[in-house]
């Protein structure tokens, strides 16, 4: 149930990216739903759980997208891998802890992302419009990171997400 | 495992490209296992909107029923007026014996929008014909307002639509009214705005000039609506104009648009030509 779960998560995050978020983007920015549960992820389970999820869910990702496949999971298996080694030492159970590590991801995410894209020739016409846009993204994901951790942080302790040999 | 990561990602992105002729069988089956729920969701949001306009305030409703009863008999005026435009245009086209380029002399085909990029880095619509209906890669998209995009990867049941406000994508056009100035016109991610580059610096380029496809890309047939110029300045070089451009498709309110199946760019007509000679 655990697995499919976290199989669900970013699933839905695509569907309600591509539908329902289209129409309340913030100046035609959208969240990174999926970034967003990689980063919670990593924040609980560690490095090497986190770029495994981290790197399955950006393939997901890349498969669904159908352009270069590799850029999303390479950013968000490396971002979910810095979040994961520095997980230890911060207080997870604070809220805050989660939103200003979501916050640092959705940049981190964005310059891989962005170097990554330039380099395959994905993206052409640079200029400050990205810069705006992961400003943006990065308060849209704090933001729906609040209530979105709440529950994540139970489930994974006490719930549904809570690993197998620990219940 | 890190290494192992950064090798698989740079591997896959060295086999894949979008340049590529079809996508792969993964690709196909998720984009088709969405394509189901992304129209589930978007009917849910329709029947909401009805439900919500039911609610809308009577009064409301009847100003909008006045609006839109004015602006009717005004297009019917002007639908006359071109209806008389086009056949005179007929008559002396066949008087001139001239091929038409016109947009009636294509096949369209309809397809309702499913869904967006659920990203920020590209700019595109899902739309429900796919390969089954006869959709292919490369076939140009319109919308009644004007230039929407061109198909950019095809699935049985859905094909993936780049916009031109894509940031890989790029149109050649010309001014509608002097016909002189050819330009390129980019996409910036933006949905409000393009920009128009290339421009010689002595073009007689104008604010509110509109702009339309040059039909010089291979893409893209000639004389559809892209925009209308809004601001022009100089580039760096000195030598070259640029312009930003206002897009007159609204690609956040997109429901509906239109496929040019029949579309034959002149070098491939050209070509099939010299080859029966």
């Amino acid at each position: 149930m655990r697995y499919l779960l976290l199989f669900l998560l970013p699933f839905t995050a695509i569907l309600l990216q591509s539908t329902v978020f289209s129409f309340y983007s913030i100046k035609g920015t959208l969240p990174d739903l999926v970034l967003v549960f990689v980063v919670f992820f990593a924040l609980i389970n560690g490095a090497r759980g986190g770029t495994i999820y981290g790197f399955l869910c950006g393939l997901f990702e890349d498969l669904y997208l159908g352009r270069f496949i590799g850029v999303n999971a390479l950013s968000k298996a490396f971002t979910a891998y810095l979040v994961g080694h520095f997980q230890d030492r911060v207080f997870k159970e604070n809220i805050l802890v989660a939103m200003i590590t979501v916050l640092l991801s959705t940049f981190i995410n964005s310059l891989l992302f962005f170097f990554l894209a330039l380099f395959t020739h994905d993206i052409f016409n640079v200029d400050m419009n990205i810069v705006v846009a992961v400003i943006y993204q990065s308060i849209y994901n704090t933001v729906l990171a609040i209530p979105l951790y709440l529950w994540y942080y139970n489930s994974s302790y006490q719930g549904i997400l809570r690993p197998t040999g620990e219940r | 495992m890190v290494v192992f990561t950064v090798l698989l990602s740079f591997l896959l992105m060295h086999l894949t490209s979008p340049e590529r002729g079809e996508i792969s069988i993964a690709e196909n089956l998720i984009r088709d296992i969405f394509t189901p729920l992304q129209s589930g969701v978007n009917k849910l949001r329709h029947n909401w909107g009805g439900i919500a306009s039911v609610l809308n305030n009577k009064e409301v409703l009847s100003q909008q029923i006045q609006v839109l009863q004015k602006e009717n008999q005004e297009l019917k005026i002007e639908n006359q007026v071109l209806r008389e435009s086009q056949a005179e245009l007929k008559r002396l086209r066949s008087l001139l014996d001239f091929q038409s380029d016109s947009l009636d002399s294509y096949t369209l085909l309809s397809a309702r929008v499913i869904s967006r990029s659920p990203n920020n880095w590209y700019r595109y619509l899902l739309i429900n014909k796919g390969s089954k209906q006869g959709i292919k890669k490369g076939m140009p998209v319109i919308s009644p307002e004007g230039l929407v995009g061109q198909v950019g990867s095809v699935s049985k049941k859905s094909a993936q639509v780049n916009l031109i406000t894509d940031r890989e994508v790029a149109v050649g056009a010309i001014l509608q009214e002097s016909r002189e100035t050819n330009g390129i016109i980019e996409g910036h991610g933006d949905s409000n705005l393009l920009r128009m580059i290339n421009i010689p610096y002595y073009s007689p380029i104008k604010k509110n000039d509109r702009v339309i496809s040059s039909g010089l890309s291979v893409t893209y047939p000639r004389g559809i609506d892209i925009g209308v110029v809004k601001n022009i300045s100089p580039e760096p070089s000195g030598l070259l104009l640029s312009a930003d451009i206002e897009p007159v498709v609204n690609f956040d309110k997109l429901e509906e648009v239109l496929i040019i199946t029949g579309f034959q760019p002149p070098e491939t007509v050209q070509g099939a030509e010299d080859s029966e000679n």
